[in-house]
């Protein structure tokens, strides 16, 4: 239990490089269904952090509260933006997203 | 004549108001209820409104007359009411005529005098006569009861202007007539060059006028009055010099004579203005130019307007002003010497115009350089008695222009062909009365001896040569010597040409043979023609546009359209020089309405100088005038070479030597030699005579310059408005918010992984704010005593650590939360204070401050703006890695924070 405070370190640089991996993956891949789950792959690594943290300090239950938030919260805009993406599917039958830029000037 | 003056006592004279206001009520009645009334009722009004004036004038006269004795001059008041009040605030005044000393009372009061009450008889008298010539003349025209309405009004304005109280009331007159004049010329507007002839009477009129205005506004600083009395009692102060070139300009680069600071006095100013509003009003040069186009008017309006009353208001006013234009013989130099200029320029230009009314209009600019000349060298009286012996003669001549004008309407109805003499001749047979009268009125323009013209003329021409205004101080200008004998040569110029081109016009219009047309007795109008009835009203039908009928108004032309077809055209043939010859009746003599006038004002031209023939010692208006003349001019200021008049009678020879060449010349060339001599200068000088045709091309000049450079400062504020208002203003700065546009339009490609990549910059940026510590610190002077405070900024997490002694050490080993450390000097010292921050990760930055305490000066203007500098407090606010401003106070390098 204590001995996490000291090693909580290491769970933030893993959730650092899951989020990166997200945010380089969000950026750079062109299937919109990458991009969601880069998504995904970035709000786990911050419920990863909250709960590393909340195990590391330990009074309260704040963390692990915030992180089930999280995932209510990732659930749902998951199904939203799928219903987009078959939409988007609908329109454009593709899924890549620079394809999308009618909103360009 | 007792009864009359219990009635009219001389300080209410309310018979003025009768002669003001039957004119005033003439034109209201024959304005307002003109077309209801009827011809013939307007008739009545319009005369027995300017007949029962004439009687009050010639009553006012005699009451007059019957009171002035002794040197005093007699003087009639009426007193109406008060204008208004003008105040001069704040200065001191030093000249005041009376009363309040900052206070100047405008009040709307009228005065006979001599000078006036004789202008008034020939005005109302030869109005009158006008009048009863008019209603012949106009009876057939569409705008007759307009007519006399007008013509009325002109008559009402232009006494008010005469019997004016004061130089507002006078000033009410002159743009009452200018007005009248305007509305007249351009009576027949349904042509523009009518409409264009009145508006360029006004407009020049009124550059004149700005110099009236200028000259009342001077008067009222100089001599604190306005009217008569009060500017003769104040005059004193219009001897105060004006610096008018102050001449520091260049004065190290240019001749003594420009950089010298010249001024003149009040007097010359005041002079120089009004005779620029004389200018305007009485056609001299520069300003004459409107008078020969005033001839697109009727010529009843043309008679009483524009000769024998209106234009005089300029020598009138002259007259009114003697004490003040004497005052100054520079301005006096200049009255004569224009009116002797334009004397000769406007004969040159008569000399060979073939317009007949053309003719006679040069000839009254010409003539009214005479009575300027008369004036301008002191002569008042003589310039005076010019003006009523113009009135007479020019109007004959006018009038029996009309009345031959009329005659030849009898067939041509254009305009200039109706007016060109060359299209007249031999008519003395056919208008013996009008011939009669126009011969006796040419003899007394041209100086027949015994003739009016000829005394008033010669007057004229001997006070010129004689007599010269000087100033009774020293070191003011005077006149060079010989002046006078260069304005006698002048006026003897003008006068052998005027004999010239009157006797030409006479003798081309009334002799040889008639070559309007060809007569055919008992010539009847073919249906469909127009005929010669006075009475007739039927459709007038004109191929040619823009006619401005001169008598001949016919009622459907006023108001119809003027592109007629080709198919009207053939009704009447137009063409003088046509195909076919003109045939015609004969020309006829005019009614007795329009005779009797010219008879009158003949006789008045032949034996009106009896009124002041000094060459006969009768001169009952010279003494008629005296009074007022020596009363309001300073004897001393007249010169006159020759008090004994010797050289009178021998200066009168030149006067009659001039007479004979001129006439003789014109009889040599048209009588005897049929114009063939005329003809022959005319291609021998080609350039010469084009241009005394084309007027010396002085209209063109105005427009070129005047016109000219109007338009130029139109197209000026055409480009500035196009280019700078909306280029730069509008479209520049619309380019500015275009081009931007352009740019950030660039970041929205529509692509969400764009905007993704910015967040991720932006956050970025927010991260490093919050990774790194920035010692940053703001310092400040509390009160005045060298306490300076320093305080960190705030951070996320921060702790500080201070090095206050400026030892370059750390006071503390730990990070404590003090933000604020407060730290005094002496005046002189220096101190480096350090800062060390650490964030929330542990990182630590350090920063130095180097405050400092200026040294104060004992004394000196530098202590006591550093003093001065010194209680405000100096704010920096710093950002990193640049440094702060400089204060550009006394004090050298103060409150310089650095930063590493």
């Amino acid at each position: 239990m204590s001995g996490l405070s000291d090693n909580v370190g290491n769970y933030v640089i893993l959730a650092s490089l899951i989020f990166t991996i997200g945010g380089a993956g969000f950026l750079v891949r062109r299937n919109v269904l990458v991009q969601l789950m880069s998504i995904e792959l970035m709000l786990n690594s911050v419920n990863l952090l909250l709960v590393a943290f909340n195990r590391a300090h330990a009074d309260n239950m704040v963390g692990q509260m915030f992180a089930f938030f999280i995932i209510a919260v990732a659930a749902a805009e998951v199904a939203v933006g799928l219903a987009i993406i078959l939409s988007y599917y609908r329109l454009k039958s593709s899924v890549f997203t620079d394809e999308a830029d009618i909103m360009r000037h | 004549m007792e009864a009359f003056q219990k009635i009219f006592p001389a300080q209410n004279f309310s018979l003025i108001v009768v002669i003001l206001a039957m004119p005033l009520l003439g034109a209201f009645v024959n304005g307002v209820f003109g077309k209801r009334l009827g011809k013939d009722a307007l008739r009545l009004m319009a005369l027995a409104a300017l007949g029962i004036a004439f009687l009050a004038s010639v009553l006012s006269f005699f009451m007059l007359h019957a009171e002035q004795s002794g040197e005093e001059p007699a003087r009639f008041m009426w007193h109406g009411w008060e204008w208004m009040t003008l105040s001069r605030a704040g200065e001191a005044s030093f000249i005041h005529a009376g009363g309040e000393p900052n206070l100047i009372h405008l009040e709307v009061s009228f005065m006979l005098d001599a000078l006036n009450a004789t202008m008034a008889l020939i005005v109302t008298g030869v109005g009158f006569l006008i009048h009863l010539y008019s209603t012949t003349y106009m009876w057939d025209d569409r705008g007759f009861h307009r007519f006399f309405a007008y013509l009325n009004l002109f008559i009402f304005s232009m006494l008010v202007l005469i019997l004016g109280g004061s130089l507002p009331i006078l000033f009410v007159g002159w743009d009452g007539v200018g007005l009248c004049s305007y509305l007249l010329i351009g009576f027949w507007f349904d042509s523009e060059a009518n409409a264009r002839a009145g508006k360029k009477a006004f407009i020049v009129n009124r550059v004149g006028d700005f110099g009236l205005l200028v000259a009342m506004a001077l008067l009222v600083r100089y001599t604190g009055a306005l009217d008569w009395d009060g500017i003769a009692a104040g005059s004193r102060g219009l001897m105060t010099e004006i610096r008018i070139w102050d001449g520091q300009l260049f004065a190290g680069f240019l001749p003594a004579f420009i950089t010298e600071p010249r001024s003149v006095t009040a007097a010359t100013l005041v002079g120089l203005s009004l005779f620029l509003g004389c200018a305007g009003k009485s056609a001299q040069f520069p300003l004459y130019v409107w008078l020969p186009d005033a001839m697109a008017g009727p010529t009843p309006v043309s008679a009483l307007i524009h000769a024998a009353t209106m234009v005089t208001a300029g020598v009138y006013l002259v007259c009114r002003m003697a004490g003040v234009f004497t005052l100054s013989p520079a301005a006096m130099l200049v009255v004569a010497g224009a009116g002797a200029f334009t004397a000769v320029f406007a004969a040159t230009i008569a000399l060979v115009q073939r317009d007949i009314k053309k003719v006679l209009a040069y000839s009254t600019v010409s003539q009214l350089g005479y009575m300027f000349l008369g004036v301008g060298v002191g002569a008042f009286t003589a310039g005076f008695f010019h003006v009523i012996t113009h009135a007479f003669f020019k109007a004959c001549l006018f009038l029996g222009a009309g009345s031959v004008i009329h005659s030849m309407h009898a067939r041509i109805h254009d305009t200039d062909a109706s007016q060109d003499v060359n299209n007249m001749g031999g008519l003395k047979k056919y208008l013996p009365i009008t011939h009669a009268t126009f011969l006796v009125s040419v003899l007394a323009i041209a100086g027949m001896p015994l003739t009016s013209g000829f005394f008033s003329k010669d007057e004229i021409l001997y006070s010129a040569y004689t007599r010269s205004v000087v100033s009774t101080s020293t070191g003011v200008f005077n006149w060079p010597a010989g002046t006078g004998a260069v304005l006698f040569a002048a006026g003897l110029l003008g006068a052998v040409m005027t004999a010239f081109y009157m006797f030409r016009v006479y003798f081309l219009t009334f002799h040889g043979e008639f070559k309007g047309w060809r007569i055919v007795p008992g010539w009847q109008a073919p249906p469909g023609e127009h005929g010669h009835g006075h009475a007739e009203e039927e459709e007038h039908e004109h191929g040619q546009a823009a006619h401005g009928h001169d008598g001949h108004a016919h009622p459907a032309h006023a108001d119809a359209a003027h592109d007629h077809g080709a198919s009207a055209h053939a009704a009447h043939s137009h063409d003088v020089h046509g195909s076919a010859p003109l045939e015609g009746p004969e020309p006829h003599e005019s009614p007795w309405q329009m005779t009797l006038p010219l008879v009158i004002l003949a006789a008045l031209a032949a034996f009106g100088g009896f009124l002041n023939a000094a060459p006969l010692h009768l001169t009952p208006m010279e003494h008629w005038l005296e009074p007022l003349f020596a009363s309001t001019v300073d004897a001393a200021r007249l010169q006159n070479s020759d008090p004994e008049h010797g050289l009178m009678y021998a200066l009168l020879v030149p006067g009659v030597l001039v007479f004979l060449i001129g006439g003789g010349t014109a009889y040599f060339f048209y009588i005897m030699k049929g114009g063939a001599p005329a003809r022959m200068l005319a291609e021998r000088t080609p350039g010469l005579y084009q241009i005394l045709l084309d007027k010396w091309r002085v209209d063109e000049l105005y427009d070129e310059l005047v016109v000219g450079s109007l338009e130029a400062l139109a197209e000026a504020s055409v480009w500035v408005d196009r280019w700078v208002v909306d280029g730069i203003i509008a479209r520049l700065t619309a380019l500015l918010v275009t081009v931007w546009g352009h740019l950030l339009r660039l970041f929205q490609t529509g692509h969400a992984q764009a905007y993704a990549a910015v967040m991720v910059v932006g956050l970025f940026g927010l991260g490093w704010f919050v990774a790194v510590p920035q010692p940053k610190a703001v310092v400040s002077e509390v009160g005045s005593t060298g306490e300076y405070a320093v305080e960190a900024a705030p951070g996320l997490g921060y702790a500080y650590r201070w090095d206050v002694d400026g030892d370059g050490n750390f006071d503390n080993e730990d990070f404590g939360p003090t933000s604020q450390v407060r730290i005094k000097l002496d005046e002189g010292a220096t101190r480096d204070v350090g800062l060390q921050v650490r964030n929330a990760f542990g990182r630590t930055r350090a920063g130095v401050f180097h405050l400092q305490r200026p040294k104060h000066d004992a004394g000196g203007p530098a202590a006591s703006r550093s003093n001065a500098a010194e209680p405000r407090a100096a704010r920096l606010a710093l950002a990193s890695g640049r440094d702060s401003a400089q204060h550009s106070s006394a004090a050298p390098g103060r409150d310089i924070v650095k930063v590493p």
